[in-house]
């Protein structure tokens, strides 16, 4: 009986240390992946500026949106009010048709802006960046030269030619841009210091200035409506 | 004997375990990291109000044309408004699209890790996919999309430190799908001809940076899920 006693307790204290070793080797494992994936996240993790440039970005599109909200909420109560005295309020579509064939490029406009004046040879690429940069800073129509730009007028190089919309320019381009002097600014001298090392840039806000230049959208030829 | 070389054996991992452990501690445990979260909370729950916004948004949208639905069964004036409000929606993005086109595929290549090459040129910058779009209108192309956000007259493509940015701080990252919808062989000409996209082609022949691309019989693209403010422009009477 005494020999069982001591094997039974034996046996019971190898259970528990290899139970502590157990639970000890479980534990650090965990610990140890979830450390290897902190490590991983604090390596892919951002610098603080790239984090603080993203928060600026965030807010600033978040308000956009939160003006959009309003604008589309003022709509909604005035078609909402048409429709409930039994008529229909055509006036309000037809200003969400002028803001759309403005943004499009399809109407003529004027209001405020910058005109840059370049001259010298540049890059599609370097046009390209103007433009995305003005954009960015808010740009409501652009023209150059004349043509009207929107996000989908192809700019490229042919050789010494620059092309835009299937037109050859030349070496002085005159780019018209609508929209908020204070942020086109910016955008506008960061596109001119990549420039000025080989060419003129000049860079004038205006008060009022015109863009009569429309494009005509091509019609739908492959794409269909719906998903 | 068997519980003394089972007890060695989980020492030695035991050991090695706590070893990896030590190394594997990021550095330095300071209010640095307290900052870090801090800063990415921030991220994040601006990301949260975003999509929120964007939802709302949306669902502002669906009621007015609801709306500007019912006003053109009711008068023909509004009807023949409505007919134009339309068409000018599908130029600005603001539909979704489906048809034939191509897919370009793009991604980051490999890091050379060289001390004199510094250039970052293996990985994917907002203006590869900038040029890849105008190229893409320029073979025709009548709708695109990058990973799901449709290119629209205001789109932009920056960048916020190294985040690619695009439509209202919407975030892109890597493997990027750009859609577009058109004709196939045209819009694959575009792409694979040798004079477009050079200096993209040739980073992926040294850093093995991806750039594939794939003609399709049928594609979609969503309407950009926005819309669109104008402050300072107005018509011209």
């Amino acid at each position: 009986m005494p020999s069982r006693s001591v094997e039974f307790t034996s046996r019971s204290q190898r259970l528990i240390i290899f139970s502590l070793i157990a639970i000890g080797l479980g534990f650090l494992i965990v610990v140890q992946l979830r450390s290897e994936a902190a490590v991983a996240r604090t390596l892919a993790a951002q610098d603080d500026t790239s984090v603080a440039l993203l928060i600026n970005d965030l807010n600033r599109a978040n308000n956009q949106l939160m003006q959009q909200s309003a604008a589309l909420a003022e709509q909604q109560t005035q078609l909402h009010q048409a429709l409930t005295s039994g008529g229909a309020d055509s006036q309000a579509i037809s200003k969400e048709l002028t803001t759309l064939r403005e943004v499009n490029g399809t109407v003529a406009v004027h209001g405020p802006g910058l005109e840059i004046r370049i001259q010298g040879p540049v890059m599609d690429f370097e046009l390209q960046d103007a433009f995305n940069n003005l954009r960015n800073a808010g740009a409501e129509a652009i023209s150059l030269n004349g043509y009207r730009i929107v996000a989908s007028t192809p700019v490229v190089s042919r050789g010494d030619s620059l092309m835009v919309a299937g037109h050859a320019l030349g070496t002085t381009l005159d780019i018209l841009v609508i929209g908020d002097a204070e942020q086109l600014g910016p955008a506008a001298d960061l596109s001119a210091s990549s420039l000025q090392t080989r060419v003129q840039v000049s860079i004038q806000r205006q008060n009022d200035l015109s863009i009569t230049a429309v494009v005509t959208p091509h019609p739908l030829i492959y794409a269909q409506l719906g998903k | 004997m068997t519980v003394l070389a089972s007890v060695s054996l989980a020492t030695f991992l035991v050991a090695g375990l706590a070893a990896t452990q030590f190394r594997s501690q990021p550095l330095p445990p300071s209010n640095r990291v307290a900052r870090d979260e801090a800063l990415r909370k921030s991220v994040n729950q601006l990301e949260d109000q975003n999509r929120l916004l964007k939802t709302r948004v949306q669902t502002l949208q669906a009621d007015v044309k609801a709306g500007e639905d019912e006003s053109a069964r009711r008068s023909s004036a509004a009807q023949e408004v409505k007919a134009q409000l339309d068409e000018q929606k599908t130029f600005a993005g603001q539909t979704a699209l489906h048809g034939p086109g191509l897919t370009v595929l793009l991604h980051d290549g490999t890091d050379p890790n060289s001390p004199v090459d510094h250039s970052l040129g293996w990985t994917v910058h907002y203006q590869d996919l900038q040029d890849i779009v105008n190229v893409l209108w320029a073979s025709g192309a009548e709708a695109i999309a990058v990973n799901g956000q449709r290119i629209v007259p205001s789109t932009a493509f920056h960048y916020a430190g190294v985040n690619i940015l695009v439509n209202n701080a919407s975030r892109l990252s890597g493997p990027y799908t750009l859609i577009a919808l058109g004709d196939p062989p045209a819009l694959a000409n575009g792409v694979g001809n040798p004079d477009q996209l050079a200096e993209l082609k040739s980073r992926n022949r040294i850093y093995g940076l991806g750039l594939s691309w794939l003609r399709s019989t049928r594609l979609s693209v969503a309407s950009y899920d926005a819309t669109f403010l104008v402050k300072f422009a107005q018509p011209l009477s």
